[in-house]
């Protein structure tokens, strides 16, 4: 009985940190920058990008924006944990409005 | 025209959250009383604010996963989501802390532990303070994504026309 408590009680507790953690993001200026996608969050249509200068930047995507690969547009599960992305963002205020997004690799 | 649907998935969030603000200060209020008061009384705070405990982490975790639908809706919308950031981590780690302190708890009151009591009953208090700073941090930044930036707030238009019948 007690280990059947001591399971329950460990399961109970182990299930929120299924839940990652967040990171800061940044803001940068608007223009074009290159880097990894760190992160998807598909059912958001967001993902966070890692610049070459260490910048995490978390992208929202909209209707407008362009999602490309080799000149061609594709569809948002093409974008992978790891893949190299170049992105066109506006800053409004100070939230990243992406504009375009170029699957690299 | 008819009033905007009231049902939206960023209304979850500020329906939810009330819940553990209020059952996580109250119980470490009432944790307070049963460590400072030595009387009989003691262990009547002390198992209150336990329930209380459990009820918030529960609720705190309903807070966080109602907050991540409302994100995805409000982060378009308003000119700074580095404070919604900023709020989402504070509450993450609030969650995290009153977990802590929730498990421990439960071992206490459970008999799983059985040594070192005192000094876990104590831990579990530090914990809470912990996690009601974090709390009160956490709930001062989402009202600011609220009060400052209308997130997940419908602003009628300017001559009302949605509430005209």
């Amino acid at each position: 009985m007690k280990n059947v408590k001591s399971i329950l009680l460990a399961f109970l507790l182990f299930v929120p940190f299924l839940y990652a953690c967040q990171e800061k993001t940044d803001v940068v200026e608007s223009g074009t920058y290159q880097g990894v996608i760190d992160e998807v969050e598909a059912e958001k249509s967001e993902i966070y990008v890692k610049t070459e200068d260490d910048k995490r930047l978390e992208l929202y995507f909209n209707e407008s924006t362009e999602l490309t690969q080799n000149g061609q547009t594709v569809n948002f599960d093409q974008l992978r944990e790891g893949g190299r992305v170049e992105v066109e963002v506006e800053k409004v205020g100070n939230r990243l409005e992406p504009r375009a997004v170029r699957i690299l690799e | 025209m008819t009033e905007p649907d009231f049902w939206r998935t960023e209304i979850w969030h500020p329906l939810v959250l009330h819940f553990p603000l209020v059952l996580l200060l109250v119980s470490t209020v009432f944790q307070l009383v049963a460590v400072v008061n030595l009387k009989e009384s003691a262990p009547f705070w002390q198992r209150a604010g336990s329930y209380l405990l459990y009820g918030g982490y529960i609720s705190a975790w309903l807070a966080i996963y109602t907050g991540d639908l409302a994100d995805g809706i409000v982060s378009r919308t308003i000119c700074d989501p580095t404070v919604l950031k900023d709020h989402e981590i504070a509450a993450y780690y609030t969650a995290y802390i009153f977990s802590g302190a929730t498990a421990v708890d439960l071992g206490l009151i459970s008999g799983l532990i059985r040594r070192y009591r005192k000094v876990l009953r104590m831990g579990v208090f530090c914990l809470m303070l912990v996690g009601s700073g974090y709390l009160m941090y956490a709930g001062h930044l989402g009202a600011r994504v609220v009060y400052q930036q209308a997130g997940g707030v419908k602003v009628p238009a300017a001559d009302c026309t949605e509430y005209i019948k």
